[in-house]
């Protein structure tokens, strides 16, 4: 099972190592220090996606009748929930983690085994959480940048997350990994997988259609969106500072402007 | 497990594009000289109507839906803000018509954005603020909503505006679930002027636009 995967790891970086494409551009972004790296992994996740991942994708939508669609996905949601509360528990956030825990045993037995997801319709929204988040919470950095074969954006941090996400999912029986009977187990995967990447659909769409380099941009709402989720619910206290770039351009419209009406009377 | 990184950006995508014009369609005239949040709510539930009633944006034409954005959110969004700032210290080195390009060139970038997600909205979709935090009196401020639709997690979405002394209240910035679409985009401009200048940037956009 992992073989193959290591496999194609490797050919992705012989491929990437051979066509230069880990040369680093010229001014690195702090923040992706391995971006040439980074790029070469992104450009074999497209590729692959683009020839598989997609079109099951696709075809499922095509196939599958939301409501089953639907169905599936709050299922996998609703035992990810058991996880995602036990991190909140591990950040200290008792209050998400009360929440989460009351969502995944109202929707288990309102919503029929998770199938409907009950609890949002309630207005106890996902708090989506993972052990990534929680090592960020317990002060560790992030870390560079790391684009993963397969699994996509991460940090040096979240990858670590990962294999903490792994095992905690096991132990929490919320991934199907938990399950001992193998043909059951591997369907399960594939149509989590399968249900992961339907969902995703106008996303992509949607990046490819408006980001002028779909690897800053993804890069990018990956590095806020995790730093967000790390922070809590603080939006106010860290709005982004553009002050400085501000005052810089508005003395340059400043200085500008007066030459408009100085202009004028010249004519 | 895979790609759980894209879930964001299907919340980026989706509900910002929502979010903004919800928060900005200009059907009733909201009063941008009032209080910040009820400017966002009156303008959100106004466009919401607009796109529930039109049978062509439900059916997903973008054609239309483009219009639509042009028509009820433009007036309320100062794009040439939104470019500046994503710009940042280049935009000083920008000449006045280099800039005048670029915010054009950078709106159709920003209607595409909105214009994909509005395919979305369904009957039951709304918008609800969250309570205002910070100094309701300042020019520059944050109002917060969340958006819930039938089928899916309500996506909280904050709207960044500056109040101007003539217009009232315009946005200028929304963050999607933790995502500043300035922020977003600042790398990206950054790295297309390095390569090939301000013109470079100006003409990859208006490539993107066509």
């Amino acid at each position: 099972m992992m073989m193959p995967t290591y496999a194609r790891f490797a050919s992705a970086l012989a491929i990437c190592a051979v066509t230069a494409g880990c040369a680093t551009p010229g001014d690195p972004n702090p923040a992706d220090p391995w971006e040439g790296f980074n790029r070469g992994v992104y450009k074999f996740n497209d590729t692959v996606d683009r020839a598989l991942f997609k079109p099951v994708a696709q075809a499922y939508t095509y196939v599958t009748p939301q409501p089953v669609r639907s169905c599936f996905h709050n299922m996998f949601s609703n035992v990810g929930d058991l996880w995602s509360a036990a991190n909140s528990f591990l950040q200290g956030r008792g209050h998400d983690f009360v929440n989460t825990l009351g969502r995944f045993l109202f929707n288990t037995t309102m919503g029929v085994g998770g199938c409907f997801d009950v609890a949002t319709a309630n207005g106890a929204r996902k708090i989506p959480n993972d052990f990534g988040t929680t090592l960020g919470v317990w002060g560790i950095g992030q870390g560079p940048y790391l684009v993963l074969p397969f699994f996509g954006p991460s940090t040096v941090r979240d990858g670590v997350g990962r294999i903490g996400d792994w095992q905690g999912g096991i132990y929490t029986y919320s991934t199907p990994g938990a399950i001992d009977n193998v043909p059951i187990r591997n369907s399960l995967w594939g149509l989590d997988i399968v249900d992961t990447r339907a969902s995703l659909l106008t996303t992509t769409d949607t990046v490819d259609r408006v980001a002028l380099d779909p690897y800053s941009f993804v890069r990018d709402a990956y590095l806020q969106r995790r730093a967000a989720m790390v922070r809590g619910d603080v939006e106010t206290d860290d709005l982004p500072d553009y002050s400085i770039d501000e005052e810089d351009a508005e003395t340059d419209d400043a200085a500008t402007q007066p030459t408009a009406p100085a202009a004028a009377p010249a004519q | 497990m895979r790609f759980s990184a894209f879930s964001l950006l299907q919340r980026l995508v989706l509900a910002g594009a929502l979010g903004l014009i919800a928060a900005t369609a200009a059907h009733a005239k909201p009063d941008a000289h009032g209080a910040p949040d009820k400017f966002v709510l009156e303008t959100a539930n106004e466009a919401l109507d607009v796109l529930r009633a039109d049978s062509n944006v439900k059916a997903g034409n973008l054609d239309r839906i483009n219009q639509v954005v042009n028509q009820y959110i433009l007036p309320y969004v100062n794009f040439r803000k939104t470019t500046q700032l994503s710009a940042g210290r280049y935009w000083r080195q920008a000449t006045p018509e280099q800039k005048d390009a670029l915010a054009d060139a950078f709106r159709g970038t920003l209607i595409r954005t909105y214009s994909g997600a509005l395919t979305d909205v369904q009957q039951n979709t709304e918008i609800k603020l969250l309570p205002f935090r910070g100094d309701a009196n300042a020019d520059d401020v944050v109002v917060r909503s969340q958006i819930t639709q039938p089928n899916g997690q309500p996506v909280g979405v904050d709207y960044r505006l500056e109040k101007d002394p003539e217009q009232g209240w315009r946005i200028y910035d929304i963050n999607v679930e933790g995502i500043w679409l300035i922020q977003n985009y600042r790398n990206q401009f950054a790295q297309q002027i390095q390569q090939s200048g301000i013109d470079g940037l100006i003409k990859a956009l208006n490539q993107r636009n066509q």
